[in-house]
């Protein structure tokens, strides 16, 4: 296999995991921050001083998050339900780390190294990603998710025999369906004050449909991708991918129509179905 | 470029996750609140049920509290001791698995129909008002009914809701003692709802409880588990025979979308709870009610086992937890702050006469009837809904007790407790899980890279389960101090052994002295009392000789009047650095209650006050670096000794039909080498009896006063540690690994280097030595900043002999060790100068303590 070869192949990863996963910054309130792991407020402060409410979070969208530090994005996901587990297709969007500096974090911490992971030998991997994954499609229902892949160029190596996937029109758009994922309430690996939905490709081979190549990539024995997600409001959620249980990136999903339907309401009580634990604290994100 | 990748793959996933044990290894002492005791004497009613009667109403439970006359408060202490899990069922099934990333495998540990192998496996006592589905007069007939488990008290209530919500839990049953005249929040009963306390009902060991998850779908768990309800061996069977597949030995343990039947919660009692010394169970698989202690400390229990009990045995998990002796705990391990140090459950004895010290600064929450207007709820917080229910934080000087084998809990015995409920896994999601280390966070800048201070206002406003500890520990540090905990005679054992087979036979402390006179020379025990009083009672005496004269003229067995207690506690509690000592150190360098550490708000300022031990190489500032000295009350029945349950023989695993046997043979050549098999010394099978304790006593006080005849121990991976780094790729045929590589950490290697290896400042200073090499030489020296110049080439070279690389730098890894000590049954060396017939004397004279 060639080097080059192989570093295509390596993109694939981070598509699986996203598949795991602009405008201003939201201006929404964060407690206050330091740049070290114990210069990080607890969460639980985080939530009592500083709730979110309802037109907080009228205010973020999946592209201006992105322009936020990963503490700020960490202080919002912390402040969210799970929500309901969704159903139907969703656009989906990814964006990497950044650290206090508004750098990709990898790249504060191995700057000199070249980027690694981030950026091999140009391999755009955040392009790539956000080029060939365009979300996720939720079987609410069977507890089972897809995701969407518009282009299966740099799958075709690891695929054996494209024209059996499964698509999917979305938009308008062709899509093909790949790695299937069991969808349950479980536990966050960053907050654990109440429970996320779970998007959980452990056990892909056991969800009908699944193609070994190249669904293989995103289970135990391949990147052991697990994702998690929380609602910011009906039809838009957060998400966080990992991948043998790293974190490495962050990812919106987005479904207009869900938004557009109960975006209202959820405004004016902020309430919202709950299908996961909630803990015995309080959810924070009621109307005031 | 590929090179380079393996930096950033040791830095993501190199280490892979750790874990481990939780629960006590502590002893709680009360608040002084003497009040006459019954004397410590064998029931002398039988209270088992006639022969073929089996009790499924708690009857025999409570029954063991009317014969020890304890006071309402007591019962109410012992029945939360021995059922409240403070809701950490989700802990045990939940997060212990998906958020610290190991598996328990409940249904092993579980399973009714391994029932009888239980003790000899684990070391957990079996409930005696619990049955195996089928078996005569069990309410139960097939193992369908159960989901695989033991019929218990309560569980025809609860069976009914495996599936659905609506349980209506036993705690909110459970009567309250009533509230203490002097309770600030009192007279009215404002306490939390029982309900919180979370009962469940037993699972068929005691101080572990199920309760039904409402998540369950039967139809699922048939399809995974061969069409039945009554097993889990689809849910816990190894995916694969395959060599080939790096899955192979990976189970649905793993897959967190299957809701098992039943969540399991455990409960103080699960690691304190054993055989009672003064009258032990016939058959240790079959004990009554009254063979059992709640506080005595079970040294049988494999709890690390069991708590790992669903990883591979070749996981890092496995090799680097498992060898915690049985009566052992790691419990710093969940908080993971990476200092491998297993410490014993030991007795909790006679604490109305436990040494207490004055004076100490103690920063905590005290309660209140009011808040000033502004006060930040920071300082001072009031409970929504009550009337004068508040809570102020200060800083005041106090008298307390020292607890945990340092001294660490050091705020009081009401606190002391109110943190072993953290440790079993209480309020886990609401108030410690974000505070703990992540193990594979390497990035210093981001959360969990380290601890981070449990905050216990937070706590009290977030979790009701805690609240409802909060309200009654009162009632739990009664229970601690009540007759149930009084120090256990060898000569009222020895009483009560012959009482039953002969209701005539007598056998009084004269007896005991007479027999131990016979055994280890004539006037042994005088002789001992004098040998005691001039060698150990400085450190094994509560009471100093500037307050109750001199010991050369002590009667150490003396009652105090006002308790009925004997006024000696035997052991002065003090501190002592760890290089005086000179046992193994690795629990005295526990880090967990520094300034900015997880249990930051448990340690008094006193205490971090501390010196360091100046003798000590590694990191032992922040109050570390000390042990206490234990109570020698009783020390006949609780060998082996030190803190690690070292000294002494090995004590080996259970054998027989669905036995595991997790005995790991730890003795050592001078080199350091595991012993061969057949040089071993044999290790001691499990013998409850009253002459198995007292012969397992001689032995280890042998060993303990013989250190040169000492064959060391070291506990080595007894398998190969296999780390996959990186992700594989599937070409149709095999495998293939896409970057990255196989770590394998040999067996042989030595478990405890593993488990304190620093790998995240390692992981940091090798990107130093690559990117900022200046700052690396001024952070760590030049020497060493060019070592790690080399490591990072070699590693770069070839990333899969990282192990050897390392490993071969026994210099570089102690810089990054937090404990180097090895030898486990090193140190207290005090006696071995002493004659051998001193040493007689010595062992036989403690024997009447």
């Amino acid at each position: 296999m060639t080097t080059n070869r192989l570093f295509r192949i390596a993109a694939v990863p981070m598509v699986a995991l996203v598949l795991g996963a602009c405008d201003r910054a939201p201006s929404v309130p964060f407690a206050p921050y330091g740049e070290g792991y114990a210069a990080r407020p607890d969460f639980a402060k985080v939530e009592h001083d500083f709730p979110l409410t309802p037109a907080d979070l009228e205010k973020i969208t999946p592209k201006n998050i992105a322009k936020l530090t990963q503490e700020e994005v960490d202080q919002i996901y912390a402040r969210l339900p799970a929500g309901p587990i969704p159903d139907g297709a969703f656009d989906g969007t990814l964006f990497f780390p950044k650290g206090v500096s508004g750098d990709r974090r990898l790249a504060e911490i191995v700057g000199g190294l070249g980027g690694l992971v981030v950026n091999l030998k140009g391999f755009k991997l955040e392009l790539i990603g956000k080029t060939l994954w365009k979300g996720k499609v939720f079987y609410r229902d069977e507890r089972v998710l897809r995701n969407r892949i518009e282009d299966l160029s740099i799958l075709k190596p690891i695929i054996d025999d494209p024209d059996s996937l499964e698509k999917i029109v979305v938009d308008g758009r062709d899509a093909w369906l790949l790695f299937p994922a069991k969808l349950y309430c479980g536990q966050s690996l960053l907050d654990s004050r109440r429970e996320s939905i779970i998007i959980d490709y452990a056990f892909t081979d056991e969800i009908e449909g699944y193609k070994e190549r190249p669904d293989f990539l995103a289970g135990r024995r391949g990147l052991r991708v697990r994702d998690e997600i929380r609602m910011v409001r009906p039809g838009f959620y957060l998400g966080r991918a990992y991948a043998d249980r790293a974190f490495l990136l962050n990812f919106t999903l987005y479904n207009a129509a869900i938004a557009e339907r109960d975006g209202p309401a959820f405004l004016k009580t902020g309430q919202a179905p709950e299908d996961c634990w909630s803990s015995t604290s309080r959810v924070l994100t009621a109307a005031k | 470029m590929m090179k380079r990748f393996v930096v950033v793959a040791v830095a993501l996933a190199g280490t892979a996750s750790v874990m481990a044990v939780l629960v006590s290894g502590q002893d709680i002492v009360p608040a002084p609140k003497p009040k006459p005791k019954p004397a410590a004497v064998a029931p002398a009613v039988p209270l088992a049920p006639a022969s073929g009667q089996a009790y499924f109403d708690d009857a025999g439970f409570h029954r063991i509290a009317e014969s020890e006359q304890l006071s309402a408060e007591e019962r109410a202490g012992r029945e939360i001791w021995y059922k409240a899990t403070a809701g950490n069922d989700r802990f045990h099934t939940y997060v212990f698995q998906q958020r610290v990333g190991v598996l328990v495998d409940w249904f092993r540990v579980l399973r009714s129909d391994q029932r009888e192998g239980r003790f000899k496996t684990w070391g957990i006592m079996n409930d005696p008002d619990c049955c195996t589905p089928g078996a005569p007069n069990c309410p139960a007939r097939s193992l369908e009914e159960t989901y695989g488990l033991d019929y218990c008290a309560g569980d025809d209530e609860l069976l009914k809701y495996v599936g659905r919500s609506g349980y209506r839990d036993p705690a909110c049953d459970f009567k309250d003692a009533p509230v203490a005249a002097n309770d600030p929040h009192g007279p009215k009963d404002q306490r939390q709802s029982a309900c919180d306390l979370k009962f469940g009902t037993s699972t068929g060991a005691l101080g572990f409880r199920k309760f039904p998850n409402p998540r369950f779908d039967p139809e699922r768990w048939k399809a995974l588990n061969g069409g039945k309800l009554g097993t889990w061996e689809g849910y816990n069977r190894k995916l694969s025979e395959d060599k080939a597949r790096s899955d192979r030995d990976l189970s649905h343990l793993m897959d967190g979308s299957v809701e098992p039947p039943f969540l399991i919660g455990t409960t103080c009692g699960s690691c304190h709870i054993a055989f009672d010394p003064l009258n032990p169970p016939k058959d240790p698989t079959h004990p009554k009610w009254e063979n059992l202690k709640g506080a005595i400390g079970n040294q049988y229990l494999r709890i690390s086992q069991l708590l790992v009990s669903g990883m591979p045995v070749n996981s890092l998990e496995w090799q680097v937890f498992t060898h915690a002796r049985p009566g052992t705990s790691d419990t710093s391990a969940i908080p993971t702050d990476q200092v491998d140090n297993p410490g014993s459950m030991n007795a909790i004895i006679n604490t109305h006469q436990r040494p207490t010290f004055a004076d100490e600064e103690i920063l905590k929450w005290r309660k209140t009837n009011a808040c000033a207007k502004d006060a930040s709820p920071d300082k001072c917080w009031c409970e929504p809904g009550r009337e004068g229910k508040c809570w102020a934080k200060s800083l005041a000087k106090e008298r307390v007790h020292h607890i945990l084998k340092g001294g660490e809990d050091s705020i009081g015995a009401l606190e002391a407790i109110q943190r072993v409920y953290f440790n079993i896994g209480s309020c886990s999601e609401q108030c410690w899980l974000n505070h703990l280390t992540d193990l594979r966070q390497v990035d210093p800048a981001m959360r969990n890279f380290g601890q981070t201070p449990f905050d216990i206002g937070q706590c009290r406003r977030d979790c009701s389960n805690f609240r409802a500890i909060e309200d009654r520990l009162p009632e739990i540090l009664a229970f601690l101090s009540s007759g149930e905990t009084n120090a256990t005679d060898l000569h009222v054992a020895r009483a009560a052994e012959r009482k039953a087979k002969s209701a005539s036979a007598k056998y009084e402390y004269d007896d005991l002295v007479a027999d131990l006179d016979r055994e280890f020379g004539k006037g042994a025990v005088a002789q001992g009392r004098k040998v005691f009083a001039e060698n150990c009672a400085r450190c094994h005496s509560s009471l100093p000789e500037s307050e109750a004269g001199p010991f050369a003229s002590r009667d150490f067995r003396a009652i105090d009047a006002k308790t009925g207690l004997r006024a000696d506690w035997m052991g002065n509690d003090a501190s002592t650095p760890v290089s005086e000592v000179g046992t193994f150190r690795c629990r005295a360098l526990h880090s967990n209650h520094m300034a900015g550490h997880i249990w930051q708000e448990y340690g008094s300022e006193t205490l971090r006050a501390r010196k360091p031990d100046p003798n000590v190489k590694e990191s032992a500032d922040g109050g570390r670096g000390y042990y206490r000295n234990i109570s020698l009350l009783s020390v006949w029945a609780h060998a082996p000794f030190m803190h690690n349950n070292a000294m002494g023989p090995e004590i080996c695993g259970g054998t027989g039909p669905g036995v595991t046997d997790f005995y790991r043979p730890s003795y050592v050549d001078a080199s350091g080498n595991l012993l061969p098999a057949a040089q071993q010394p044999a290790c001691w099978p499990y013998d409850p009896s009253v002459e198995g304790r007292f012969k397992l006593y001689k032995e280890s006080m042998r060993q303990l006063l013989n250190p040169d005849k000492r064959i060391p121990k070291i506990t080595k991976l007894d398998e190969d540690i296999i780390l996959p780094v990186g992700p594989r790729l599937w070409d149709g045929k095999e495998e293939k690994e896409l970057f990255g590589f196989t770590l394998v950490v040999p067996k042989g290697a030595t478990a405890g280097t593993l488990g304190n290896l620093q790998h995240k400042q390692f992981v940091n200073d090798l990107i130093l030595a690559k990117l900022h090499p200046d700052q690396l030489e001024k952070k760590r020296g030049k020497a060493q900043a060019d070592e790690m110049k080399q490591v990072l080439a070699e590693i770069l070279a070839e990333p899969s002999k990282i192990v050897e690389t390392v490993g071969k730098r026994k210099e570089l890894l102690a810089a990054y060790s937090s404990c180097t000590a090895v030898v486990e049954n090193d140190g207290h060396t005090f006696g071995e100068s002493l004659s051998e017939a001193d040493k007689n004397a010595l062992i036989a004279f403690l024997a009447t303590l």
